[in-house]
């Protein structure tokens, strides 16, 4: 078992630099006891020391603790490099599925006077939203239309009628990061994402109707117009088949980079180039391309579901009170401002399986959030539970203002398929009031609930640890699966 | 019986294929690919497309991740799932490759892989096996 973590406090664990020769920070690892136990179990700590040989980096290579082995970095991983000294950004340090990200939003419904619709939902949700390996949806754009959807992200699907004003100001960037440059992106990529925008896809992502069953801060619950029982909406997707051609259109040629910038990594997955470079331009292009078709892609999603409530219930969306809290993105690199050693400093700062989450006063937050912190969303598995966080000044002091994405696999996909019954356990779904609907069959048993570790704990160590904060909990009780 | 070994990985999934010569190692974790991916349903109701392909690399085991990556975009873009391949030309790191698919239509899709990827890649040669070991972004 490979373990060269020393303990700090309760919840922060070092991996010291003299564990790998070239390691130019330390590891730095948030996590309790419990959680420790899976984290050891695969390759998810070397994968912190590697990330710690990039040119640049600030600080600690940091991980969160729905941390697992991923590849290159690990999930739930964030580094941030500093951009005048070198430093670098790295496709595989995105991931193939750029701006996958979760956005949830509010009914004005309470559980317990819709439950008997929530079949009738989740059946609508399923037939109206595609869901699937390659699903395609009905929003075509032309190849002109496609440049402006990359450059305008959100904004662009609200232009179409999928929306309102309002759900750009709760999207994090407005739903469109600026510096997109749709000439970086390859005919390939081009049409490879072509008929996917409005489409769910498969794996972990998913649509959840869910009920509020936990208050954590009451005053931020009230500002919100959150309370028990009402009846939420997350989305959970990203950038689908535009995103993965980026990154490995870009992961090729950040290999060649390696030589040319003399960079020594131990991974090629970890292949970057300095950010001042022409490569590294490039690829920022490209990438801040993939992150707007994303954030367009959950727009269309939201809308859909809009339109699914709105057949179900025969009234508006704006009447049922389906507002957006909020949208964040867990895979991305961002140019943000920090003050290290005194001095302020532009970072490059890469989160993979993490959550940006900003604190109170933070100008990047819209008005009407900025005395609260950013919301933050975490879902967790289909069985348990998923929360609403907001980030911290602390988030902003100790992690370049970022925290955990979610619950974290803990068990392989092959491994859940041999240990798990479909039938039993949609029956204990069912039991505790959850209706499951998915393309693949499969795709329920690779997504069991035991596959994943308990979201609670992981929230737990962001919470004591003070890199966010709980609002409130929600339970699942319909479930879209790709 | 299948051509390849599953490497456990937490979120991803990692295959280890073997075979007598370098050229049938490329096919073999190609239809080790396309089996993860689909599985045949009969009976077919579209006939066979064939693309051929050309891929260069700095090394072996890079040029396998090119060529997996490729098939995986061509099947999104042409909607096709791959059946079989045949290497015309495999040498200094340059592959020239026919790939043979149906439409997609004709498969029942279980995953999506979104990409070969370069973590914990290797091609090798074990007395006269060629050996070689990817994983699969999930």
């Amino acid at each position: 078992m490979f373990n060269p973590l020393e303990k700090i406090d309760e919840y922060h664990w070092r991996i010291p630099r003299s564990y790998k020769p070239g390691m130019k920070v330390e590891g730095l690892i948030y996590a309790d006891e419990k959680l420790l136990k899976d984290i050891y179990r695969d390759k998810a700590l070397e994968q912190v020391a590697n990330v710690a040989f990039l040119p640049g980096i600030v600080n600690y290579s940091l991980a969160m603790p729905d941390i697992h082995w991923g590849y290159g970095m690990p999930i739930g991983g964030v580094a941030a490099t500093d951009i005048d000294k070198g430093g670098v950004v790295g496709a595989g340090l995105v991931g193939y599925d750029i701006n996958c990200g979760v956005r949830l939003l509010k009914t004005n419904f309470q559980y317990d006077d819709i439950k008997d619709k929530i079949r009738d939902l989740v059946y609508a949700l399923f037939s109206d939203v595609p869901s699937g390996v390659g699903s395609k949806g009905d929003i075509r754009v032309s190849a002109k239309e496609e440049k402006e959807l990359l450059l305008k992200g959100a904004s662009w699907a609200v232009e179409k009628g999928f929306g309102c004003q309002d759900d750009l100001e709760c999207t994090e960037e407005n739903g469109a990061i600026a510096g997109a440059d749709p000439d970086a992106v390859s005919d390939r990529a081009y049409e490879r994402g072509k008929a996917q925008s409005g489409t769910l896809g498969s794996g972990n992502h998913f649509l959840e109707i869910q009920v509020i069953d936990q208050l954590y801060d009451r005053d931020i619950c009230d500002r919100l117009e959150l309370d028990l029982g009402q009846v939420m909406v997350m989305i959970h997707s990203g950038s689908r088949g535009f995103g993965y051609q980026i990154c490995e259109d870009y992961s090729r040629g950040m290999i060649a980079c390696l030589q040319k910038y003399h960079i020594n990594v131990p991974d090629r997955q970890l292949a970057c180039a300095p950010v001042n470079s022409d490569e590294g331009k490039q690829y920022l292009g490209a990438m801040r391309c993939a992150a707007n078709y994303a954030w367009v892609n959950r727009q269309c999603l939201m809308h859909l579901s809009r339109k699914s409530f709105e057949r179900i219930f025969s009234m508006s969306w704006q009447k049922m009170g389906m507002a957006l809290i909020y949208d964040v993105a867990h895979n991305i690199a961002k140019i943000e401002k920090y003050t290290i050693d005194g001095k302020e400093k532009l970072l490059c700062v890469h989160r993979k399986g993490a959550t940006r989450a900003f604190g109170p006063g933070n100008p990047a937050l819209p008005e009407r959030y900025r005395d609260i912190g950013q919301p933050v969303i975490i879902p967790g598995d289909m069985g348990r539970n998923s929360y609403l966080l907001v980030g911290t000044k602390k988030a902003e002091e100790d992690t370049f203002g970022s925290t955990c994405h979610g619950a974290g696999r803990v068990k392989s996909r092959t491994a859940s398929m041999k240990s798990t019954n479909l039938n039993t356990l949609l029956k204990e779904l069912e039991s505790k009031g959850i209706i499951v609907k998915a393309s693949g069959r499969d795709t329920i048993v690779e997504e069991a609930p035991q596959a994943y570790k308990d979201v609670n704990d992981v929230v737990n160590v962001v919470h004591n640890a003070g890199i966010s904060k709980r609002v409130c909990r929600m339970r699942p009780v319909g479930v879209i699966k790709g | 019986m299948k051509n390849y070994e599953v490497i456990e990985h937490t979120a991803d999934i990692g295959i280890r294929v073997k075979t007598g010569e370098l050229n049938l190692l490329f096919k073999e974790a190609a239809l080790a690919m396309f089996d993860i991916i689909a599985e045949a349903q009969t009976p077919k109701s579209t006939t066979q497309r064939q693309i051929n392909l050309k891929q260069e690399a700095g090394n072996l085991e890079e040029l396998l991740v090119f060529w997996l990556n490729e098939l995986l975009s061509l099947s999104a873009t042409k909607e096709l799932i791959f059946f079989d391949f045949k290497i015309n030309r495999l040498e200094n790191n340059l592959l020239e490759a026919t790939a043979f698919g149906r439409d997609v239509k004709d498969y029942r899709v279980n995953v999506e892989i979104k990409a070969a990827t370069y973590h914990g890649l290797k091609v090798w040669q074990d007395g006269s096996i060629w050996k070689a070991e990817v994983i699969f972004d999930v």
